[in-house]
């Protein structure tokens, strides 16, 4: 025992049979698991379900509405009657899920107890809950509809999602397989062995544990037979086996979704397959009757008892009544009988035999009434009435199938070129003809694939050189696909009484037949007001009875009534695995790990991660305007340009001039878009006559880039320039105060720092801290003395620790983010994108000075021209509250009268150089002059006046400081 | 002036750490299959030039592929007019002058990267495995064969993959922009964590008995 199974077990397992041929049970592996609380054996390989069969446990689960007691139905993933709880999983597909050691699985759906539900009383309402009641019902009074919901919610049986559950590890994974075949029974093996040998790369997906499909619950033929197709699987190269893993969705281009389950890492993997043919081959899913009892536990389909048996080696009652209409009711027979079942009666449907109602209780099925007035006792009805094509994935890929009336199921019709089907999809007859056909499948499918392949590849830049000396094959003729016979079967689907026909939402027949007196005549309909179809199975089990019961109240054929559209996901799907990893990029400055050390509160701006602040912005910014200060600018965006034509592709972005910016030169520069809304700012420096460094902001760098690249790929490809983008090669650092020369003085090599030699606007390469190849540019958006060291990144955390260990004398600190944008409020420079907005464009930004329309051209000239004829845009003004202790905060709106807006607070914070409130704003033009009073709306609903000031900057207007 | 700078990858060394050609750089040794290794390094020089010119012509390696020269210098052919070139460490000077002095009558453009860019290197049997976890791009033989490079979303980062087989086992070097380094390379970790991926320290140079 591990320490997590339970120790003590009442129940054992009393319905075990002995050793059975196709058993996928491993005897020597027993092991515990609680169960409703209860500890229970179990075998490694046993389903949940099987493990608790095995035990005599029939009833795992209450239904949707009426709460009545559920047991098997199916035996698969289908299983509508045995959806659980694994721990805090819900929705566990029960009769699928492998019992593991100490797992602890409970009923859902179910209050106080599984065994006496209080909600079972709907069972008695049930009259008053047919279809629609729901929205008959919570419409009105409107006002209700609160209370509603919040009832509604109690009975809703999707089960409950703890909030506290550890988060799984999800993920997904690309996969360009040339052929997916999904359904690993007989004919999806034998397909993926003919394209396998036929050269394709193969992904042949099962959604069982195991290959082979209907062939693992046969007899000891169809176990030869399997046995043989496993070891073609297994013995032939090129095919990735994915067991317990579904076909979810096929889309465009045959973009397939896998959801592979059961992997030692992974919780389930979404796996996106560009398959270039895709072989449907999922088999038949058998059908359930739809007559007065048909939920009742211990009323099985014929390929479930055939499961329990023959896979789990489960005894599935002690006396049977078979209801058969074809093989498959004839071997459950066969198995029941050989495993001392007593089969009291078989109600052969294809003599004219028929069941009415199933008598039962809590117990379980008591009596069979048959049509011909018998009553039979009996603990187990096994039902064999015939099978529903899963076309879904064809459905997917476009095809509408066809109704075959002698065959009482669904066919394709139309498939494209990169989807073909194998298997009872397509047709029936022996198992030999069956393997044939998908052979053939498999090897035209992998013909198609390889032209396929041949295209892509064609694309393929510089495979040529690769291929050269290949011959290329000649094209194959398609292979020939043999006919599968298609066998008549009796039109079985609804009995002479009334029924259960979606088990998972408790639609029953009269619901369906409501629908239609109530006008909801057409299937689709139908289907969204009963809900038919709309449960956790999807219409796997119920959309043909549907179908069939909607035909006969409307008085059509199944054929002219047609069928609902299956959409994706074939299979449902946890958010988890659609969501799979979170990928989110992140940038980190060379100089973050010293940023950490120091306590810096992060930033999240954009990818980039920045400090925001050390502690006190307030006290950041003082030591700016006294001493000196650092602050990490490494993502501004930069760009390294180069060429004879730089100048002109300057010119074209910026609205200012850009012709005779000499070497060791810098000069701002503003970019709008061609309507002339300001688009990015930066300075670029010559650094040599062919050589510019282009700084962007931060935020903007990308869309500067594409900008570029949108200009020179498109408008002006002749132009000889190379344009690099080098955010990340270089750390930058601001070092700004009135001690940043004494600093740079002490670490820098090869530049006169003198105020002569290098003023205000200018660049200069050299050596700092020992690191060669950096260069600087005295600009100031602090307003003070500052310098924009570029360091090789590498070397940036040298260069920053240098720099602090140096200037320690010096009063040198760090200051981050928030207190650079306090320093640039002061000196009133905008930020675009907070400053500005979309509609801002350069003359309402107050850049006027910055524009040259005497320039040929630039990008946004033509709506320049047009605003500097007209003064009728807001404007960007500094303004300072009258009460200089508040601070409106950005986003304020400034009004005129009443309400009228007139402008809004784009910048705000309070001055510790000043020691008072500080804005910048945007005002209609008639509040633009310098003295004007303008009203603030603060959130609080209080207004207060503020004056319009001469410049933008509060601070040092002149740029003494700046300028050294 | 100041302490002799050591050079830093963007990516934490793993410890044990060590300096060597200047640069920090993990000294850990494994013998796992799948192993991660930064590569940041090496010598990285961009070079822009027109595809049909002369430099193309002597560098040899088309978009899409990559070569050694008789340098051993490792060049990508990264975009149509593009290349980029990978030698030891310290190279960087030598291969910028190599090309430089590449006569070509059209605009050449050589940027030493080496401080720009993040590099590292997976190496190992199910590097593939673990690449298509986090990459789109087809990387049978018949597609991404030895050789091939290409640009992608690799854990929706822009990344330059290059396939650099090492002595016949499965190798691929990824390159992105120097600030995502980090997070590019806990993301191959966490991507390769299945298959028992592990941390290998750099060795230069780590690209030898691989033509082109």
């Amino acid at each position: 025992l591990t320490p997590s199974e339970p120790r003590i077990s009442k129940h054992s397992m009393s319905m075990r049979l002995g050793l059975q041929p196709g058993e996928v049970i491993d005897r020597k592996r027993r092991f515990r698991f609680t169960w409703n609380g209860e500890a229970y054996p179990a075998y490694e390989g046993d389903t949940i379900v099987s493990a608790l069969a095995a035990c005599g446990e029939r009833v795992f689960s209450r239904s949707f509405k009426y709460h009545r007691p559920r047991g098997l139905l199916t035996a698969s993933f289908l299983d509508p009657g045995c959806v659980v709880r694994v721990g805090d999983e819900p929705n566990v597909r029960g009769a699928h899920r492998r019992v593991e050691p100490g797992m602890v699985v409970s009923p859902q759906n179910a209050w106080p107890s599984l065994r006496f539900d209080a909600k079972s009383a709907n069972g008695a309402l049930g009259r008053f809950l047919s279809a629609g009641f729901y929205y008959k019902t919570f419409i009105r009074p409107r006002r209700l509809w609160p209370v509603y919901r919040r009832v509604l919610r109690r009975f809703s049986a999707g089960g409950v999602v703890s909030p506290n559950s550890p988060h799984g590890y999800f993920d997904k994974r690309y996969a360009h397989p040339d052929v997916v075949v999904a359904g690993g029974g007989p004919a999806g093996m034998a397909a993926a062995v003919a394209a396998a040998e036929a050269g394709a790369q193969v992904l042949l997906v099962e959604e069982e544990y195991e290959l082979g499909g209907h062939l693992r619950w046969g007899n000891e033929v169809d176990l030869a037979a399997l046995r043989e197709l496993r070891g073609e699987v297994e013995s032939t190269s090129g095919i990735e086996v994915m067991t317990d893993s579904v076909v979810t969705g096929r889309y465009d281009g045959n973009w397939v979704a896998v959801l592979q389950r059961n992997l030692p890492h992974v919780v389930e993997r979404l796996i996106k397959a560009r398959a270039k043919t895709l072989v449907v081959a999922p088999g038949l899913i058998e059908r359930p009757y739809v007559f007065e009892g048909n939920d009742t536990h211990g009323v099985v389909l014929s390929s479930a008892a055939r499961r329990l048996i023959n896979l789990y080696a489960v005894r599935p009652g002690e006396r049977a009544v078979v209801f058969s209409a074809n093989e498959s009711g004839d071997a459950a027979v066969e198995d029941l009988e050989r495993i001392g079942v007593e089969v009291a009666r078989v109600v052969d449907a294809r003599r004219g035999g028929d069941i009415l109602r199933v008598s039962g209780g809590s117990k379980g099925v008591h009596y069979v009434e048959c049509a011909d007035g018998t009553k039979v006792e009996c603990d187990l009805l096994v039902t064999a009435v015939g099978w529903t094509a899963p076309t879904s994935l064809l459905n997917m890929a476009g095809d509408r199938p066809v109704y075959n009336e002698s065959a009482a199921r669904f066919f394709p019709s139309k498939l494209p070129d990169d989807v073909l089907a194998a298997g009872g999809l397509v047709g029936d007859g022996m198992l030999d003809e069956q393997l044939a056909h998908a052979r053939a499948v498999g090897s035209e499918a992998a013909r198609r694939a390889a032209l396929t392949a041949r295209t892509l590849l064609a694309g393929v830049p510089q495979r040529t050189e690769q291929g050269a000396g290949e011959q290329e094959e000649p094209e194959s003729a398609p292979v020939k696909i043999p006919e599968l016979p298609v066998n008549d079967h009796p039109a079985l689907f609804y009995g002479r009484t009334d029924g259960i026909v979606d088990y998972s939402e408790d639609v029953t027949s009269k619901d369906l037949h409501a629908a239609k007196k109530e006008g909801y005549d057409s299937i689709e309909l139908a289907k969204r007001y009963t809900t038919a179809t709309m449960g956790p199975a999807q219409g796997k089990l119920e959309t043909v009875n549907a179908v069939a019961i909607m035909a006969a109240a409307t008085g059509s054929s199944i054929e002219e009534t047609g069928t609902t559209v299956w959409r994706p996901p074939y299979s449902p799907i946890t958010l988890g695995a659609l969501a799979g990893r979170i990928f989110e990029p992140v940038r980190y400055s060379p100089m973050q790990p010293w940023h950490e050390r120091r306590g810096a509160k992060p930033l999240v701006a954009g990818a980039w991660i920045r400090p925001d602040h050390y502690g006190d912005p307030a006290s950041e910014v003082l030591n700016v305007r006294e001493n000196v200060g650092l602050i990490d600018v490494t993502p501004l965006g930069k760009f390294d340009l180069r060429g004879p034509d730089v100048p002109k592709l300057l010119n074209l972005l910026y609205v200012n001039k850009w012709s005779t910016l000499d070497v060791g030169a810098v000069r701002y520069g503003v970019m709008c878009l061609e309507d002339g809304v300001v688009f990015d700012d930066g300075v670029t420096g010559r650094l040599a006559p062919d050589r510019y460094i282009m700084t962007t902001t931060s935020s903007g760098a990308a869309s500067v880039s594409e900008w570029i690249d949108n200009w020179l790929q498109t408008a002006h490809p002749e132009w000889r320039i190379h344009v690099t983008p080098v955010t990340t090669a270089y750390a930058s650092i601001n070092v700004a105060g009135p001690k940043s020369r004494e600093l740079l003085l002490r670490l820098t090599e090869g530049v006169d720092l003198s105020p002569g030699a290098f003023p205000y606007m200018r660049v200069r390469t050299g050596r700092i801290a020992g690191v060669d190849d950096c260069f600087m540019w005295r600009i100031g958006f602090t307003g003070e003395l500052s310098y924009e060291v570029h360091v090789p990144a590498a070397y940036g955390l040298h260069a920053w620790k240098a720099l602090m260990d140096r200037g320690a004398d010096l009063g040198v600190a760090p200051f981050g983010v928030e207190a650079q944008r306090i320093l640039r409020l002061e000196k009133g420079h905008l930020i675009v994108g907070q400053d500005t907005d979309g509609l801002t464009g350069a003359y309402g930004a107050g850049l006027d000075w910055a524009v040259k329309l005497d320039k040929d051209d630039f990008a946004g000239k033509p709506e320049l021209v047009w605003q500097s004829e007209r003064d009728e845009y807001h404007r960007l003004v500094g303004l300072q509250p009258q009460d200089g202790s508040v601070v409106p905060p950005e986003a304020s709106q400034i009004v005129e009268g009443k309400n009228k807006i007139v402008g809004r607070i784009t910048s705000s914070r309070m001055s510790p150089t000043l020691g008072r409130s500080i804005c910048l704003g945007m005002v209609a033009p008639h509040l633009a002059r310098a003295g004007t009073t303008v009203t603030v709306h603060l959130p609080d609903e209080k207004r207060i006046p503020a004056r319009v000031m001469e410049h933008h900057a509060h601070f040092d207007p002149e740029g003494v400081r700046q300028r050294g | 002036v100041a302490e002799a700078p050591v050079a830093r990858s963007p990516i934490a060394p793993a410890a044990p750490v060590t300096v060597e050609h200047g640069w920090e750089i993990s000294a850990r040794r494994t013998g796992a299959s799948l192993r991660i290794m930064d590569c940041t390094p090496l010598a990285k020089v961009l070079v822009h030039a027109c595809a049909d010119g002369e430099v193309a012509r002597i560098l040899a390696v088309p978009f899409g592929r990559m070569a050694r020269d008789e340098h051993e210098t490792l060049v990508v052919g990264s975009g149509p007019g593009e290349w980029l070139l990978l030698a030891p460490p310290g190279a960087a000077q030598a291969v910028i002058r190599r090309v430089e002095e590449m006569p070509d009558e059209g605009l050449v453009s050589v940027f030493g990267a080496t401080h720009g860019r993040a590099l590292m290197r997976i190496t190992g049997a199910r590097a593939a495995d673990l690449l298509s976890k986090v990459c789109g791009v087809a990387l049978s033989e018949k597609v991404t064969p030895d050789g091939a490079a290409f640009r992608s979303s690799v854990a929706k980062l822009v990344t330059d993959v290059v396939r650099d087989d090492q002595d016949g086992v499965l190798s691929y070097l990824l390159h992105c922009e120097r600030s995502s380094g980090q997070y590019l390379f806990d993301a191959l970790i966490d991507a390769g964590d299945e298959f028992g991926i592990e941390v290998e320290g750099f060795v230069a140079p780590p690209m030898r008995g691989v033509s082109g």
